[in-house]
């Protein structure tokens, strides 16, 4: 039961940081159009820079869990220590969850705003968007350093929850699952990438986790866990393109219509019924 | 920056003057030293054959392509080589020759985007101080909704623009310009390819901004006849130079303009220019 329960806290510390990653690209591709395929250098730059911040106390290990030990240490006896470093991992939980929906609430706020709808307007067309006054270099700018910041938040929580960053485990096919989340779930929609993570990074990157192994080939098993995200990829496109949850309609709240501001040009009937 | 010269000189108040414009593509010579000036208020209309060099003029004027040299002078200000968006800030809106909507977004939404100089355009405004644009994204709704239903398209303000038909695009295409409350607006031949009762819509559309919001209209324009009943001045260009200005009657009787639509230009310009 314990392993269990170990084992879904841990699922849901990767969904938490996968969303937040899948955040971070859609700031970037679903709502600006930028096509960053590096997602995972940020991540790793975040973690870097959590890990240098965490030696400070010739400590190893993370930032958090040197408070924690400090508190503990100071102030519990062992065999209450022994329970606060199991609850231990239900906090990074707790505080993974806290910082994704922290990351949910300002990406749907950017999307929403005046300013969210100028991203998609660069998405949409570049040069009309800078014919009509946008500083498209300024907003593509903002958009990806705010995707940046996302992906660097998942990077701190990634080396906070594993304690332990190898640069050649992160590398393009890093990225390419954070894509996958995206394109699958829906682009431009942060459901979208809640869905997709949920999907290709918990789903079908776990699931495939039980496979057996191969002796003969070791790395079978992972060549096989891309293809078939890769597969998922195809099918999305060809069969859902918009993604599973597709980027919503905008609404406005309707303003009443004052009845002399209607077209003052008469219409003709062959223009009225569609030209 | 240089002050604008042999600009002020021809007595009227001129919105936008080009002076010896001058543009390349590798051996392509698209402008050869354009220069004309474009009145306040008026509909001036620029045709010539194909490959005079209008659309990379539009380009030009609108701050889409850099001259190799020459001066571009907008309200008073030289804006040439400014990048796009600043010329545009400066109430100078520019549109393609073909409808570049923003597809995925809806009518409404296109709209939405155009006025300029937004609050909530600003990252920093929209994470901390929310209540500062919220009722201005009110005020541009209430503005976008009139100007739909003053171009027929309030009932498809919720559609997505790529659903939108062929001369629908058009109206729409204006009316986001209009959005942006332009002192000028380059037109890149509005009236191709679409029919003859739009081709009257539009034009009325047209003839009513400039009388209502006294908007200029510098119009790229192929359809002589619908240049003839709007246009207040017409300018013909040529390879890649100004041929002869003047009302549409004074350039019927000017052998240099109807040798080049008949001739495509190839004609001394400045023999008889």
């Amino acid at each position: 039961m314990g392993i269990i329960l170990g084992y879904i806290s841990t699922l849901g510390v990767y969904f938490c940081i996968y969303n937040i990653f899948a955040f971070g690209l859609n700031i970037q591709f679903g709502y600006t159009g930028i096509l960053d395929f590096t997602v995972i250098t940020f991540m790793a730059m975040g973690g870097y820079m959590a890990g240098v911040a965490s030696l400070g106390p010739e400590q190893p290990g993370s930032g958090i869990y040197y408070v924690l030990g400090l508190i503990a240490s100071r102030r519990l006896r062992s065999d209450y220590l022994a329970i606060v470093t199991l609850a231990a991992g239900s906090i990074v939980l707790g505080l993974c969850g806290v910082i994704m929906a922290i990351c949910w609430l300002v990406a749907n706020r950017i999307y929403r705003s005046t300013f969210g709808r100028t991203m998609r307007a660069i998405r949409e067309d570049l040069d009309v968007a800078e014919a009509y006054g946008k500083h498209t270099f300024r907003v593509r700018m903002t958009a990806m350093v705010t995707g940046c910041i996302f992906v660097g938040i998942g990077g701190v929580l990634t080396i906070w929850f594993i304690t332990a960053l190898a640069p050649a485990g992160w590398g393009t096919s890093e990225t390419f699952v954070v894509w996958a989340a995206l394109i699958v779930g829906g682009c431009g929609n942060n459901l979208g990438a809640v869905v997709g993570s949920f999907l290709v990074a918990v789903l079908f990157n776990e699931a495939t986790r039980f496979l057996p192994a191969i002796p003969a080939f070791p790395s079978l098993v992972s060549e096989i866990r891309n293809m078939c995200i890769g597969g998922l990829v195809i099918l999305t496109l060809w069969f859902r393109p918009q993604g599973v949850v597709g980027e919503r309609k905008a609404r406005f709240f309707e303003v009443p219509l004052r009845t002399e501001s209607r077209e003052q040009v008469r219409v003709p009937a062959v223009v009225a019924s569609g030209s | 920056m240089r002050q604008p010269t042999a600009v002020e000189s021809r007595g009227v108040d001129e919105i936008l003057a080009v002076h010896e414009l001058r543009r390349s593509f590798g051996g392509v010579r698209a402008l050869t030293g354009c220069s004309f000036g474009v009145e306040r208020g008026s509909i001036t209309a620029l045709i010539g054959p194909n490959g005079a060099g209008k659309t990379t003029l539009a380009n030009v004027v609108a701050g889409a392509s850099r001259p190799q040299s020459g001066q571009v002078v907008f309200d008073g200000r030289d804006v040439t080589g400014r990048p796009s968006h600043e010329v545009a800030l400066g109430g100078l809106i520019r549109t393609f020759q073909i409808s570049r909507e923003y597809p995925a977004m809806t009518v409404l939404e296109n709209l939405m985007v155009s006025p300029q100089r937004q609050a909530g355009e600003k990252l920093s405004t929209v994470l901390f101080h929310p209540r500062r644009f919220r009722s201005e994204e009110r005020r541009h709704l209430e503005r976008a909704v009139e100007v739909l239903a003053e171009f027929g398209l309030y009932e498809k303000r919720n559609d997505y623009a790529r659903n939108l038909s062929g001369g629908q695009k058009r109206l729409l295409e204006l009316a986001r310009a209009v959005m942006a409350d332009p002192k000028m607006l380059v037109i890149d031949e509005p009236m191709a390819g679409i029919n003859p009762a739009l081709i009257e819509r539009l034009a009325d559309h047209i003839i009513r901004l400039r009388d209502a919001r006294g908007t200029t209209f510098l119009m790229v324009e192929h359809n002589l006849d619908v240049v003839e009943r709007m246009c207040d001045k017409v300018v013909v260009m040529a390879v890649g130079q100004t041929l002869a200005t003047g009302t549409m009657a004074e350039l019927r009787g000017n052998a240099a303009v109807v040798s080049a639509y008949l001739t495509g230009g190839v004609v001394d310009v400045r023999a008889q220019g």
